[in-house]
């Protein structure tokens, strides 16, 4: 397969990125690893007239700032967002859901800014159209869905596997535009709409991730499931934080987001609730599992139906929960 | 339009033309001729087309050439010298790691850049640097088993 023709430009930073995006409008798109995009246009998803490349700008290391903060550098590979000590000391959790994402090749080149923005996918549209799209699915302006055949709204999934991670530490995000920036909070940035899942207007750029300064007794863990490992995205995502009080082993703050089941990432709020004051144990996880499964309304996708997805949901948040928990000090081991 | 560009591959220099929408791995096999790298999906799942640049395996079917700017690059044909096949190559070829040999050559490479940094990785660590590489004919096992000697082999032995 080869790589249909398109312009290319090397900006000299994000800001002349974000102009060059606000000059060509639609018809530009900015690579940073490029592993999602060139294959999507290999496969005619994406026929950008200009790529705007972001490989040619500086990747600041990692920064501790005023009140604890931790700065990353939206261009950072994958690879060294899970092996860079500062990161594995402040944010465990973004390290090991950077390890899951693809293959090895793909996190060493891939970068964390472009999981962020990684398009909605769908079993259907994310293939080789050379011989399909005799009707346009809704991706495609069309007005039917191959997938749900009597479907209202196309139901492509968002499956970055970092995402659930950085929203369990309520990670923002700054985003650079051709004349100002400004600074969101990450769950903030999707929309929910598989259509249009990113809040971000033509000219925008994700820049920087910001992670606040983690509590003292803290347990994170992620769990990713799916059937072939690197080979594939997730058939769902569970990212779990539990803060735990300086004495005693009851919660106070809890965190419970679920990816890859919808068009953008979901907060268990409910749960989340229910486990704020409660002591950590085994019942408490198993309540909590059922509640989250009843909660969140996973969409058939990948060939994953509803059922499944539902029970899964309940052993794979069941299991996290118990891994974060064992992560705290605080349960467990006596 | 095209481009020069300058680029190192296995420790010789080329200068060449190309245009922005060449791969690197359509450089190395159609410009350069170093049919070693392999490539099949095109799209990123199998890791046939995985080289070496700076150490990092990346993979060449979706790295763009003029990305490439002045940038070291080590194919499989980089490996050995001469006729002398270096450890991981040995280990390979001794250990029934290769059958019909399409995904060796990213296979080999996945395994020198995981050795150079970790010499002495456990059976996950294994796993985890090959998950993007597939190979239809072996199973895997023989290939792991491959990784594994190739480590002891590369470890100095203990006084």
């Amino acid at each position: 397969m080869h790589l249909p023709k398109f312009e290319h430009l090397y900006p000299a930073s994000l800001k002349e990125a974000a102009r060059l995006l606000k000059k060509h409008g639609a018809n530009a798109r900015l690579a940073a690893g490029g592993t999602d995009l060139f294959a999507r246009m290999k496969y005619g998803l994406a026929q950008p007239e200009v790529v705007i490349s972001l490989k040619g700008l500086s990747v600041d290391f990692p920064a501790v700032i005023k009140g604890g903060e931790l700065h990353l550098n939206a261009l950072m590979p994958l690879a060294d967002v899970a092996h860079t000590a500062e990161i594995r000391e402040r944010a465990p959790l973004l390290a090991e859901a950077s390890m899951s994402v693809g293959s090895n090749q793909i996190r060493q080149m891939g970068t964390l800014g472009g999981n962020i923005c990684l398009e909605n996918r769908c079993s259907y549209y994310n293939q080789s159209h050379t011989f399909q799209f005799i009707e346009p699915c809704f991706k495609r302006k069309g007005s039917l869905c191959y997938l749900i055949p009597k479907g209202k709204k196309c139901v492509a999934v968002f499956q970055a596997d970092t995402v659930p991670a950085l929203i369990c530490l309520d990670a923002e995000v700054e985003i650079i535009a051709a004349d100002n920036s400004r600074q969101l909070l990450l769950e903030k940035l999707y929309t929910g709409d598989a259509l249009k899942p990113l809040a971000l207007s033509q000219d925008e750029i994700v820049g920087k991730v910001i992670i606040p300064q983690p509590e003292p007794v803290r347990g994170t863990a992620f769990s990713k499931f799916s059937l072939r490992g690197g080979v594939e995205f997730a058939a769902l995502t569970v990212a779990v934080r539990l803060d735990v009080a300086d004495k005693g082993e009851n919660c106070y703050a809890a965190r419970i987001t679920v990816g890859a089941i919808s068009a953008k990432p979901v907060r268990a709020l409910k749960a989340e609730k229910t486990m704020v004051g409660e002591a950590l144990s085994d019942k408490l996880f198993h309540e909590i599992a059922g509640m989250v499964a009843s909660e969140i309304h996973p969409v058939m996708h990948h060939g994953y139906s509803i059922p499944f997805l539902k029970e899964c949901l309940k052993t794979q948040t069941y299991r996290t929960l118990v891994r974060g928990a064992e992560r705290t000090g605080r349960y467990g081991k006596k | 339009m095209k481009r020069l560009i300058e680029l190192c591959v296995n420790g010789e220099v080329y200068e060449l033309a190309v245009e922005a929408n060449t791969t690197l791995a359509e450089v190395l096999r159609d410009q350069i001729g170093l049919t070693g790298t392999k490539v099949s999906c095109g799209t990123g799942e199998c890791g046939t087309c995985t080289v070496l640049m700076d150490g990092r395996p990346i993979l060449s079917c979706l790295a763009l050439a003029v990305d490439c700017q002045k940038q070291s690059i080590l194919t499989i044909e980089g490996l050995s010298v001469g006729e002398k096949l270096t450890p991981v190559q040995k280990a390979f070829h001794e250990y029934g790691a290769i059958q019909c040999g399409f995904c060796t050559p990213g296979m080999v490479l996945s395994t020198t850049a995981l050795l150079e940094a970790n010499s002495q990785p456990s059976m996950q660590e294994i796993r985890k640097a090959l998950e993007g590489h597939l190979c239809r004919c072996t199973g895997y096992n023989k290939i792991i088993e491959a990784v594994q000697q190739a480590a002891e082999q590369m470890t100095p032995k203990a006084k």
